[in-house]
């Protein structure tokens, strides 16, 4: 029964940007040169019909700047659009960009802490995590030092690691599968791999082909703004790969 | 009511945030949390020798009358100045991350309501040093305090997410305040004020959350209960139009920032 339950729903929307050409930020650059505050409209998505069932694993493909990860944030609702109405059913993270909200001077176990609470988690839920947090990350005992001294590497490893052992039912990602090395990527892989067997929902944005192969059944691809095509992965990005070469 | 769904189910956020507020706001300094006592504790030196020099009063005990209203100004104009910054430090946040933006304002005025109950002990320590003594009046502060912060949360609904779209408000609202603190009876009392420039004083609702702190530790007499019940209905209607505004404005927020 749950598996006929529709999580995400877009229904006919719209989003447009106003790109400011030359802001002006204040009253007195607004009173002064009001001729300047000129203004583009740009339509970044045009009448969007979409809806992802639950334990579907979608791959969002298409050219920079053909509104994908526009689509992800109005899915995440950090923007709403224009015009229409996105519906998500279920507890919801979104990997768009990680480590936000990351305190450099608090420990990377004080900053599971808060970057978990951003997530909507409770102290509870972080509680029983934590140990499959650290390990998920491999950070050992570099976990009580503060974020500032990671490299880079471990960084990314930490946020990953929160993320991924929120327990969303949707988990939205933005181009983040390029996360560490190669052992750690195929780590990641087989976490997704592990999840979307689970039954969650899943929604990628990506232009590695490769990994969107191997992980979706279904490939939407947006093109300046429009589903160009929707469909079976392997088939979508056959098309995609004749189109755009 | 989803509303309060939402923030209870984000209560732990809240919490680390007013925790980080508070914990981070000394974390670099020698003194530390010293600091929330040596602040304002200068500052009523300066207020002390200066005031009682320029302005000639009779008041008795004039420093624990203007501590009386000092104290609770800090708080009142810190929340407001602070707000006016708080959309524009957490915009990487905003920018990535979904969660109830109101958690924002509402843990500002939270963790400032906390160093405010902190400094409350500077005012109880001048009464105990003056001689003026304290008395059961004091049961009366949670009720002077529930007022004051529920005002501030409609004000800081409001002031943190129209900064956002007007920058400039930043500017202004440290010269209003600046204002505000001489339309505010802190460092004279009203009876000075001639008779018809009270107006000014009477719509002004922290006159009437200084007063009740000062009826309460200087004067020792029952509070103006009506004034404060209206303050409190006052502040419920500034959080429902404060919320109401920040509903909507809060949709751009991650454009705009």
């Amino acid at each position: 029964m749950q598996g006929k339950e529709n999580r995400i729903i877009v229904e006919h929307v719209y989003k447009t940007f106003n790109v400011y050409l030359d802001k002006a930020n204040s009253i007195k650059e607004k009173l002064l040169f009001w001729k300047r505050n000129r203004k583009e409209t740009r339509e970044v998505l045009k009448d969007i019909n979409l809806t992802i069932k639950n334990g579907e694993a979608v791959a969002l493909i298409g050219v920079n700047g053909s509104g994908k990860s526009t689509l992800l944030k109005l899915m995440t609702k950090i923007i709403y659009p224009n015009k229409g109405k996105i519906v998500t059913n279920g507890k919801l993270t979104s990997l768009l960009e990680l480590g936000a909200g990351f305190h450099p001077d608090f420990s990377g176990r004080e900053n599971i802490y808060f970057n978990a609470s951003i997530f909507g988690l409770t102290r509870k839920e972080i509680d029983k995590r934590l140990d499959q947090i650290i390990e998920f990350s491999e950070l050992g005992s570099y976990i009580d030092n503060p974020v500032r001294t990671y490299s880079s590497g471990m960084y990314m490893r930490l946020a990953f690691s929160v993320a991924i052992n929120v327990d969303a039912e949707i988990l939205l990602v933005d181009e983040i599968l390029s996360v560490g090395d190669q052992h750690f990527q195929e780590k990641c892989i087989n976490k997704m791999k592990e999840l979307k067997k689970e039954g969650k929902t899943m929604v990628f944005v990506t232009h590695s082909l490769e990994s969107a192969r191997e992980l979706c059944d279904r490939a939407v691809w947006l093109n300046k703004g429009i589903i160009q095509m929707d469909g079976d992965t392997n088939e979508v990005i056959d098309e995609y790969i004749k189109q755009t070469t | 009511m989803s509303i309060f769904k939402r923030l209870y189910q984000y209560r732990e956020l809240l919490k680390t945030s007013i925790k980080k507020d508070i914990g981070g706001k000394y974390k670099n300094s020698f003194l530390g949390v010293i600091w929330s006592f040596i602040n304002p504790l200068l500052q009523i030196c300066v207020y002390a020798i200066v005031f009682p020099l320029i302005m000639r009063n009779n008041i008795e005990n004039y420093t624990v009358f203007m501590v009386c209203g000092l104290i609770p100004w800090t708080y009142f104009a810190s929340v407001i100045n602070r707000s006016a910054n708080v959309m524009i430090e957490n915009g990487n946040i905003i920018k990535k991350v979904y969660f109830p933006r109101e958690i924002l304002p509402i843990s500002l005025v939270t963790s400032e309501t906390i160093t405010f109950l902190i400094s409350t002990v500077i005012i109880i320590g001048f009464v105990l040093i003056t001689g003026v003594g304290i008395s059961t009046l004091i049961l009366f502060y949670p009720l002077l305090l529930l007022a004051q912060y529920i005002i501030l949360i409609g004000i800081s609904l409001i002031v943190s997410c129209v900064t956002v779209y007007f920058r400039d408000l930043q500017h202004f609202i440290g010269v209003f305040l600046q204002l505000l603190f001489y339309g505010t009876p802190i460092v004279y009392s009203i009876d000075t004020i001639p008779e018809r420039f009270r107006w000014i004083l009477n719509i002004n609702p922290m006159t009437h959350i200084i007063e009740g702190y000062r009826d309460i530790f200087y004067y020792q007499q029952m509070p103006n209960m009506k004034s404060i019940f209206v303050i409190i209905a006052i502040g419920i209607l500034v959080v429902l139009i404060g919320y109401a505004i920040f509903n909507k404005l809060q949709k751009r927020f991650a454009e705009e920032l």
